[in-house]
């Protein structure tokens, strides 16, 4: 990772920035939309590997290294809407198709769980209800040192 | 994306994208640049970003299914105004 933020250095012009987007280390949320307002929520069940906290390090050696310097950072949510439970599920199993690592079997349980939660409340809730994923993500800008 | 806008100004910049996936962030801010470069090994992913690429932005969004390092072996340095790492670093 670090050999990959020199690269992204060298490619970037001496008065560029590096804007990095990484997933924040709280849990992303589910929720069932219908008629403007959240019906429920849930905790979207995921592993806790440690990609996040190599990512962290890499950000923070190329600091330390006076590769780049960070200028600022934000905290925000990005939201993906579904038109339906099966809709966003395909979507996470499309987004997470690069990575090839096996699933934990407890972790897909209780997703399975929670699809199936969803999905009753969405029946529930009419044509109307719209699944909205809630991911807390963290956002950095740092500039070339 | 209002949080990007506030880091980031893109307006009519180059921008390296690594990591697009399937485009879901690219095609939130592509209109404001003049050029975005986006780089991911996922090649499934690139595939599917190509064929849904919005006609707004079709001209100026070009994908790379290759990995960042063999892409910046290729290419000379200062080129981008702005290089974007999305959800790639983890």
């Amino acid at each position: 990772m670090v050999h990959a933020l020199e690269e992204i250095h060298r490619l970037l012009r001496p008065d560029g920035v590096l804007i990095d987007i990484h997933p924040a280390r709280e849990a992303p949320l589910v929720e069932v939309h219908a008629d403007g307002r959240i019906v429920v929520t849930e905790t979207y069940p995921r592993a806790h590997g440690d990609d996040l906290v190599q990512a962290e390090e890499a950000l923070s050696e190329s600091v330390r290294t006076g590769v780049f310097a960070e200028e600022a950072v934000r905290a925000f949510e990005f939201m993906t809407y579904g038109s339906s439970v099966a809709e966003l599920r395909a979507f996470f199993e499309e987004a997470g198709a690069y990575d090839t690592s096996p699933i934990d079997d407890q972790v897909a349980a209780r997703r399975d769980a929670m699809y199936i939660r969803l999905e009753e409340v969405g029946r529930r809730s009419g044509k109307r209800a719209e699944i909205g994923f809630r991911e807390p993500t963290r956002m950095s800008r740092l500039a070339p040192s | 994306m209002q949080a990007l806008f506030d880091l980031a100004d893109l307006d009519r910049k180059h921008v390296l994208e690594i990591g697009p996936g399937t485009g879901r962030l690219t095609w939130r801010y592509a209109d404001r640049t003049a050029y975005v470069t986006a780089v991911d090994p996922w090649v499934d992913g690139i595939e599917r970003a190509r064929q849904t690429t919005p006609t707004t932005v079709a001209k100026r969004v070009e994908f790379h299914p290759t990995a960042l390092l063999d892409f910046a072996a290729d290419h000379g340095p200062s080129v981008y105004d702005v290089a974007i790492l999305s959800w790639s670093l983890c």
